[in-house]
Parts: C-alpha cells; structure tokens; sequence
C-alpha cells in the first residue's frame, strides 16, 4: 500500500485521541520505572534488610489466601445458585453481589467494632450471661482478620464472573456429566471447574489486584503491606526515592500475578457463547438439601452483608445527630461530583480507544487495549506518586508560562481537582473500558459498516449507531466506575484539593481516629449509594442477557 | 474535515468538563482568587484584601474544629480552606515549596512541628497576643509555632486490680511486679515515638533503651490496635496497665454508647512521674508556612484559636488541655486534677525521633 | 463501462498470500452479476472492497467514471454511494423499520424523505410495518427492510452479500423472484455474492467463478423463458 493511503486510512483522530490518552497513563509508570533503576539510598539498603522480606511474606499470605478462599466461596456459591432452586435463591442470585457494596475498610473496623471488649458481642455475653471471655479470641487485628475481612467483601467478584459464565454454559456439558455417571459434586469439581478455569483465574486476580491496592485494612489492623510500607516510607520518612522504589517492587510482584494469570489460562480468552442454546434448568431441591444450601448461603451473606450494615445502622443512630449537619451534605455532594465526573470521562475515552480498537485491526490498537488495563493493576498510591510528580512539573513550566505573559496568578492545578480526577480516571479506565469492550464485542462490526455504506462518517456512526447499540455497557460501566470512586481511599486522601472530603476519607478519619460509631453514617451512605447502584446494574445486566 | 470535527468535538468536551470542574472549584473554595485575569487583577486583589482567605493544611480534625473556622469567618470576614490529612501533608507541603498554597500547618505533636521548622518550611511570627496567650514552653523558641491543646500520656489502670499506690513512675513499670501486665500500642505510633524521645533527652540513649526493653518484657500481648484499645484490653483483663494519652479515657467517659461509659469508668487516671521528671505532654500545634501567601490572615486565625472562647471549644472538642491558661477546662479533665508536667522544650521531640524509632527497632518493640 | 474495477489485490495483515489475485471485472449500468464461489474464496471481500470496508493492497475501483481507489486515492465507504445488503442484514436493532430506511437518506427535506419511505416500503410491500422493530419482523421483511434501506439513497451500485443464506428454502424462491423484480424495475447496477449456483443462474445476468481469490470463468446467463415472456 502506498504511504498516502497508509496514512489516511491509519492516523486518523481516533488513533491521535487514543495515543494521548494511552500517553497520560502510561506516564505515571514511566516515571516509577526510571526512579525504581535509579541510585538506591541509604534508607533503601535499611528497607531491603529489615522490612523488605517482612512485607513479601505478608503480601504472599494474604494474596494466597485471600485467593484460595474467594474461589472456594465464590464458585461454590455461584455453582449452588445457577443449578440450584432453594429457598430465597432468587434474592441471594443479586445479593451475593452486595457485599461489593462495603468498602473492605468499613468491613475491616466494624468487625473489629463488633467482637471487641465494648462490642456487641462481648457486651451482651457479659451484660446477660456474665461471661467474661479470653481476648485473645476476640480481636480481628491479626492475619487471620485480615484474610477473613478480603475474603467476605471480595469474593463476589469471583461469583459475579464464574456464575454469567456458567449461566452462559449450555445445560448439556453438565447433563452430560450426569449421565456419565458424575454426582453433582463430582461435576462440579470435575466438569464446571475446569471449564470455568478462564473465569475463576480472571477474576481471582482482579481479587488479588484489590488486596494488593489496599490501604485502608491493613493500616487498621496493623499488617505491613507494600502499600502501608510506601505510605510510611514516603510520608513519616519523607522518602520518596525509596518509596519508589518500593512501587517499583510492587510492579514486578503485579506483574509476576498477571503473568501467572495469563499462563493459568493458557491462550484461551474469556469466551462467552453468544447464542445460548439450552440455558441451564435450576433444579429444585428439596428437604434437608434444600435447607443445607440455604444455610450456606445465608451464612455468607450474612456474614458479608448483613451484620455489619445492621451494626453500622445501630452506630448511626447512636451518632447521627452530631454527624449528619450541613458538612456531611458537602461530603454526599463531593462524593457524588468527583465520581460522576471521573466516571463520565472514563466512559467517553473508554468509548473513543475501544471504537478505535474494534476499527482498526493491527498491532498498534490491540496494544493501546491491554494498556487501559494496566492502570487497574497499578495500586492507587503507586499512581497517586506519579500523578503528583507529573503535576509538579506541569505547575513548574505552568508558572513560568503564566510569568512569561506576565500573568500574575496563583492558581495551581495540583490544588485544583483536577490532579485528582485525573488520577481516578487513570486508576479506574480499565473497568469502564472493559465493560465498554464487552459490549462491542457483542455488537460486532456489521452494523457500523452498515451504517458507513449508507453514507454516515465514522463519527457520525458512533454516535448514531454505536453508541446507541452499546448502551447497556456504557451504563454497566459507569455503574461499575462510579461505584469503585465513591469507595476510593488512598488517591484521595493523598489528592485531595482545598474543602474536599469524600464519603470514604471521613469514615476512614473517624475510623483511624479511634471513633468507630461516629464512621458509621458515612459509611452506610456509601454502601446505600453502592447498593443501589449494584442493584440496577444488576438489571442492566439481566436485561442484556436477555436480549 | 470530519476528524477535525472529531477533534474540535473532544477538545470542547474535555474544555467543558475541566471547566465546569474549575468554576465548581472557584465557585465553592476561592471565589476571588481563581477567578483573577489580567483585566481584574487589581480589582481583585483588593477584594482579596478585603475578605481573603487563609488556607489551612491540618491533620486535625474534629467535628468542633469545622465550628470553630465557621466561627472566625463570621467574625472575621476570612474564609477557611482546609485539606485535612495525616503525615502525607508534609510531603506535600515540601514538594510544594514556594508555590504552595497553604498558610498554616495544623498537626498534633511538637516533634512534627519541629521537623518542619528544621526543614525550612516555617516563618517566626511576631505576635503580643500569642506570646501572652501560650505560655513560653508550649511554643517554639523562636516563634516558628504554637501549641494550641495539650495532652498527657498517662497510665491508665484497672481500679479493681491496681492501687494507685502501686503505681509511681514510667521507669517502674519495667520491673518485675508487672509482667505481663502492662498493655501499650505499636512503636509505630507518633505519640510513644515522642516519649521515648523526651526519656531519652532526661535519662540518657542507654536508660532509654533499658526502659524500652524493659517495657516489651513486660508487655501483656503483642502491640495491637491504638490506644483506646489499650484502655478497653485493661477492663477486658488482658493487662492490668496501659500507656495512653489522656483524651482517649476522657472519649470514652463521654461516649454515646453505654459500654464505652462503663469501661471509661472502671479505669483511674495516673499521672507518672509527678516527684521526679513530670508527666509527658504533648502538644497540637500550628506554625505558620514559610511561603505563606496570606501572612496577616494566618496570624488573625492562630491568634483566634488561642483566645479563650476558642480555646474551650478547642480543647473539649477532643476533650484536650487548652494552652490558653485563662481557658476553663473541662469536667472531666477536672476530675483528674492537675498534675507536673516535664519541663523539657517540646523541640526535642523532634531532633530524637529517628533516635527514638531506631531504639524500638533495636529492642524488638512491634 | 459502469463499473470497472482492475487488477484487484488484497492480502490480509499477516497472510503470506494474497486473498484477491489480480481481480478484474467491469459492469453495465443495470446489470446483475452473480460472484460464485466456495467459502474461503474470496468472494465476500471484494464486495467489502468496493464498499470501501477494506483497502485494496494495488488495483483501481472506477464506479460512474469516479475514482474509489487507485495507488493514490481512497475513497472512504460514506463517500462512495455503494449501497450494501449484509448477510445478517444487519437492521439497526433500536431503530424502526422507518427510521433504518431513512438513515442513509440525506440533502433532502423531512417532506422529501418521507416520500422516499413510502415509496421505498412500497417496493418491497412493507407498508404495515413501518412502525416495527426488526425484531419484530420475519427474515424475510427484515431482508426486504435491508435492501429498501440500501436502495433508499439510490446508490448507484448495490452489494448483496449473500442474500438468501439466513432464509428458508421455501421462501428463499420466492424472495429471489421478487428481488430481481424490484432491481430490475429500479435498474439498480448490482453484484451480489453466493455460493448457490441455482440462486446465481436465476438471479443474474452474468456470473463470475472465483476459486482461491483467481477468476475462474465469467458467463452469461441466458434469460430464463418465463423472464423473458414479461
């Protein structure tokens, strides 16, 4: 092909748009990986020898653990659920996603709330039975809480993903198992597992990628983590060539997951089967069967839902009057404001790289794909750095641009909100650009081809017809964006500008301050926003599989 | 021509979005500032003059305090910024330099305030109300801060299996008698960093850390929780001491929920140390940034801060000593009477900390 | 010539080989050409070709005396007034059957556009429907809907990428029948592309074997008698 034609057919504004937006989030990671091969410091030779092993050990504990847990609540639930009719299954089918809804932090302390000397377990033990109980059995600030809280509020990500993938299996595969002799357990162990491996090792990771990015949990409980180590590392020591170099640690351990991931796999992809040809039959069960799965179940929603948004709703009418004045309506607002802006900026680049990519095939598109992801598998301090550092530097060149005009100006983008929505948007561009991607996906090329022979440009076919078409995804992943923002710490509290608070950095203050029950109203305003918004994603959803 | 629709569409969208952004962000924190061109510079300016605004980085933050900063902006005509956080606020300020926005620094413990003069990000302040409010140790010597509350790390101790006659000094809690008895938070923690820094500026680098190991020894458990855990593991009988700050017990004395109440009141309050060295106190304090756009305004809020209406709101709001001697102090704070406090200048705190940190390193203390 | 497409070359983004070899083919305004071939031969890419979906590695594509590609040129599809009946017919599923004829119509007035609907919907008997989702209809009326949407903005080649494949054999006749009527009443240039050779003797006026991306043989077709009676 000859180079003018090349070049009218491949850069055109949507690879340019793509290209800026692939730049701004790989710069963050360019930046950490320079410092990670710059000169170590003294500080760093004393991190390598007395906390570097501590932290690696604590990292793999908790990945494994966490890891191995959600897969077994999770695939045994969303196996239970789709083969299964028993009581309540219809609500449990959506609840189990709810525990998504309480940010794992809120989790983390109102357990702790709960069995410690003055909670509600141990008060009505010693107000009505008079038993006074040994605290060593009563506390949650340990490794074994840590996994505990990870695997309750993060294993619905493994049920969400393995349960649409078997609803999308054809009842035949397990039908088939049956009359080969397998039981129902031998089935699912030998039948669904396997088949589902692609899902359940997808989305463990994105349950490993969570605990790895959490600050909040471990710093309550106590647990040294990359994230708590970069944290103090770079605020109490005032460090931060070691702290990035510490990110830069912490990259090659996401790294090495992702890697794992991918091998786990094999060279199969997510595949779902676009024409569902016998949906799987629930079957009923019955007598003490149908009781035993029901147990099951509500012990973990339970557990995962509904003791602690009870307790949290007792916190709140212990302290509402004090907390819910005029600055908690500014908290909702702020809330609100920087998720729906950041979600609405991720669904529009989201849209712009995904059309892109379908378009044009090529080695090009294909790489600005995988890299929307890499933000997710970024941890929100390690971001939280470059982002800084990235404005620094454009405040720097800003200012002297503002004095070569003569401009006399104070203002700063770093105080501005803007270096944290940008920051937002890098984090969390891959969960709406999935979603997004999915939705084409399924769409397919026809119809925008369609439209082009009938005279519409590419840009006037997004709007017209692509846009439209993938309507539910778009929802599905603002839905998705919004509600990881509203639940947000670490990029915030570091981000922050002037009088902005969130719903999520006020708990986490109140929490880490040692005031549990005054926490607790912006807590279950979080997970009431959360929920509800899971819920219509939910329909969404539904609605799409339907269809 | 149709991708350069594409592009100008972007552009307008992206131009909208951060502008809407921006004007919310005007709109609501710095009218007047953000808003400034060329044509209304000066205009402005004298509107800044005017009304202004001081812009506070703390990493306070009670309920009370937001009532307080109303309440100068209503006397004052000065609006309040505030970004509140925690240690990360320092790095913040530092990587700012010049260009920072902050006015005052607002941060609990002497010894970050004197890390941050020792930085170079502080300005001395002249200020006959603030040298007449704040009594000489609870300020920097050469006026780059100012403590606004105080609080002391006490022992706090079962009244069902300690006497206070048991009880004497720190020192005395590393001997034998109290094996495993004795219940204190992580060595991570700011506030048993500064405490071991003032030992060590009283007793010297080897009777501190005598005093360090003899504490880990001692220790119930294994450092778990803050401090308020501490004082609840005592009632729950893990221990029969802690160490704690004394706003924590006053917390849960005026708690809403009845159990914290009852574990508040089945503790008594020791103040270490009163015939030899004095209880530890620390202060919250507030020092005025070095490139501090909004000086005189700055100075007004510390000032406000420490008159004695403030003062008592201040303090109570996190049932803290107020600085201001003048200042009534609280019933429960009352109730515990008063006590001797060390006499060392709270700048210390800062210079041994990283001696302090090494020292618990050394000793094994988690 | 009508149509004149010459020395056509395609190869797909990592293939060894050229999927189209030296394609060479012209058209008389009005006619109908059937390209035949076994899947995998190639046949469904020069129709993508001509819409301008995919870009031609050498060759030129001159429709009505307008350049669509040559070495320097590339028209994009929007640009070339090709009109194009997809193999799933590809009807815009949150549109109604009005609405998708009226999409590709444009430089007209509201007035203008609704009387082109009407007369389009009349060609291919829909008029009841108009208020339909595609979802709502029959293969068959969605297929009519797609070529009363190609037709609509009266292009001046129209591609049929295998026409009758998603119909039942019973209807699939009857739909032939009634397509050649409307191209032919409509004089529409057309060339659609098939692996059914019954479909391709009735349908068209020429027939082109392709094997492999290489031109086999190209014959006329002799008018069947009851075509020629009318």
């Amino acid at each position: 092909m000859k180079l003018v034609q090349q070049v009218k057919t491949q850069i055109n504004m949507w690879a340019i748009l793509s290209f800026v937006f692939i730049v701004i989030i790989l710069l963050p990671n360019i930046l950490i990986a320079i410092h990670f091969f710059g000169e170590p410091n003294e500080n760093w030779f004393h991190i390598k020898e007395y906390l570097l092993f501590d932290i690696f050990y604590n990292t793999s504990i908790l990945l494994v653990s966490t890891g191995v847990a959600t897969i077994i609540i999770g695939t045994s639930l969303a196996w239970m659920i789709t083969v299964y009719k028993f009581p309540l299954r219809n609500f449990f089918r959506w609840g189990m996603i709810l525990p998504l809804a309480i940010p794992p932090f809120i989790g983390a302390y109102t357990y702790q709330g709960m069995v410690n000397y003055t909670g509600f377990i141990q008060s009505t033990l010693r107000n009505s039975f008079d038993l006074q109980v040994n605290q060593k059995y009563f506390s949650m600030m340990s490794m074994e809480g840590t996994i505990f809280i990870f695997t309750m509020f993060l294993f619905p990500y493994v049920y969400v993903i393995t349960k649409s993938f078997i609803e999308n299996q054809s009842s035949s595969i397990i039908e088939n198992a049956r009359l080969l002799g397998a039981n129902s357990f031998e089935t699912f162990v030998r039948v669904v597992l396997p088949i589902s491996k692609t899902a359940i090792v997808g989305s463990a990771t994105i349950v490993m990628l969570e605990v790895i990015n959490d600050y909040g949990v471990v710093k309550y409980y106590g647990i040294q983590t990359f994230i708590t180590s970069i944290f103090q590392t770079w605020f109490a020591m005032g460090d931060r060539e070691s702290a990035f170099k510490l990110a830069g640690t912490l990259m090659v351990v996401v790294i090495f997951i992702l890697v794992i991931e991918r091998v786990i796999r094999g060279r199969k992809q997510f595949s779902y089967s676009t024409t569902k040809i016998r949906p799987i039959q629930p079957k009923q069960l019955k007598g003490v069967k149908a009781w035993i799965a029901f147990s099951y179940c509500f012990t973990i929603f339970s557990l995962a839902f509904l003791i602690p948004f009870v307790q949290l709703i007792f916190w709140m009418l212990m302290t509402y009057e004090r907390i819910l004045t005029a600055e908690f309506y500014t908290l909702v607002k702020n809330s609100f404001f920087a998720a729906s802006v950041a979600a609405l900026i991720i669904v529009i680049v989201g849209l712009i790289i995904a059309n892109y990519s379908r378009i044009h095939q090529g080695l090009l598109p294909k790489f600005f794909a995988r890299v929307t992801v890499l933000g997710y598998s970024v941890p929100g301090a390690v971001i939280a750095i470059g982002v800084i550092t990235i404005f620094l530097m454009i405040d720097r060149n800003l200012g002297s641009l503002f004095k070569l005009f003569s401009i006399d100006t104070t203002f700063v983008l770093r105080t501005s909100i803007v270096m944290l929505i940008s920051a937002y948007v890098i984090r969390f561009l891959a969960v709406g650009y999935n979603s997004i991607e999915a939705g084409f996906e399924k769409v397919g090329t026809t119809f925008t081809e369609a439209s082009r022979t009938l005279g519409l440009s590419t840009f006037r076919t997004f709007l017209k017809v692509d846009i439209p078409m993938v309507k539910g995804a778009i929802i599905g992943g603002f839905i998705l964006v919004f509600v990881d923002i509203l639940k947000e710490l670490p990029l915030t509290m570091l981000l922050q500008p002037f009088n902005f608070q969130t719903l999520a950095t006020r708990a986490f203050r109140y929490a880490n301050d040692e005031m549990i029950s005054e926490a607790a109203s912006a807590s279950l305003l979080i997970i009431l926003i959360s929920g509800i918004c899971i819920f219509i994603f939910h329909k969404v959803l539904d609605r799409g599989e339907a269809n | 021509m149709k991708h350069l629709k594409v592009l100008i569409f972007s552009l307008f969208l992206s131009v909208l979005v951060l502008g809407l952004v921006g004007c919310n962000q005007a709109s609501e924190e710095k009218p007047v500032e953000q808003e400034k061109t060329e044509e209304t510079a000066e205009q402005a300016t004298t509107e800044v003059e005017e009304a202004g605004v001081v812009n506070l980085y703390t990493t306070r933050h009670y309920d009370t305090d937001e009532e307080l900063y109303k309440k100068f902006t209503e006397q004052s005509g000065i609006e309040v910024n505030v970004i509140s956080g925690k240690d990360e606020l320092v790095q913040r300020l530092k990587d700012e330099g010049e260009a920072t926005e902050a006015d005052i620094f607002i941060t609990a413990d002497a010894g970050n305030l004197a890390r941050l003069k020792a930085d170079g990000l502080t300005q001395a302040i002249e200020s006959d109300v603030l040298t007449t409010n704040i009594p000489e140790k609870l300020r920097d010597d050469e006026n780059h801060w100012f403590g606004l509350t105080k609080r002391a790390r006490v022992i706090v101790y079962s009244k069902d299996r300690v006497d206070p006659s048991e009880l004497s000094t720190y020192e005395a809690l590393t001997e034998d008698a109290w094996k495993e008895r004795v219940l204190i938070r992580s060595s991570e923690n700011i506030y048993n960093q500064s405490l071991l820094a003032s030992f060590i500026e009283l007793n010297g680098e080897e009777a501190s850390k005598d005093w360090a190991a003899g504490i880990v020894a001692n220790m119930a458990r294994t450092p778990e929780g803050g401090d308020t855990d501490q004082v609840k593991a005592v009632v729950a009988g893990e221990g029969d001491v802690a160490i704690s700050n004394t706003y924590y017990v006053g917390r849960l004395l005026n708690s809403t929920d009845s159990e914290e109440v009852k574990v508040g009141e089945q503790v008594g309050v020791f103040f270490p140390n009163q015939d030899t060295t004095g209880t530890h106190i620390n202060i919250s304090g507030a020092t005025v940034v070095k490139h501090a756009k909004n000086v005189d305004n700055a100075v007004k809020f510390i000032e406000f801060l420490t008159s004695v209406e403030a003062q008592e709101l201040f303090a109570e709001g996190n049932n803290e000593y107020p600085v201001n001697p003048e200042a009534a102090i609280s019933e429960t704070l009352t109730s515990w009477g008063e006590f001797k406090e060390q006499d060392i200048n709270l700048t210390i705190l800062g210079d041994n900390n990283t001696r302090a940190i090494q020292l618990f390193n050394e000793v094994g203390w988690k | 010539m009508f149509v004149q497409i010459e020395d056509l070359v395609y190869q797909y983004r990592n293939a060894s080989e050229p999927a189209i070899k030296n394609f060479s083919l012209q058209l008389n305004e009005g006619e109908i050409i059937a390209i035949l071939g076994e899947s995998g031969s190639g046949k469904s890419t020069i129709l993508r070709l001509l819409a301008g979906l995919e870009t031609p590695k050498s060759g030129m594509i001159i429709i009505n005396g307008q350049k669509m590609v040559d070495d320097h040129t590339f028209i994009p599809p929007e640009k070339r007034g090709i009109g194009m009946v997809f193999q799933d017919y590809a009807l815009f599923p949150h549109m109604t059957v009005e609405n998708n004829i009226k999409f590709g119509l444009r430089h007209m007035t509201s007035k203008q556009k609704q009387k082109r609907i009407e007369e389009m919907l009349e060609l291919v008997n829909l008029l009841d429907y108009k208020k339909r989702y595609p979802y709502e209809l029959s293969g068959g009326q969605q297929q009519r809907v797609a070529l009363a949407r190609a037709l609509a903005p009266a292009p001046s080649l129209l591609l049929f990428d295998e026409p009758f494949s998603n119909l039942d054999a019973s209807l699939q006749m009857k739909i032939r029948d009634e397509l050649k009527q409307i191209l032919k009443q409509t004089k529409s240039t057309s060339i659609f592309v098939t692996h059914d050779q019954v479909d391709a003797a009735a349908l068209a006026d020429r027939t082109v074997l392709i094997e492999k991306g290489v031109v086999k043989n190209i014959s006329k077709v002799e008018p069947p008698k009851s075509y020629s009676l009318i």
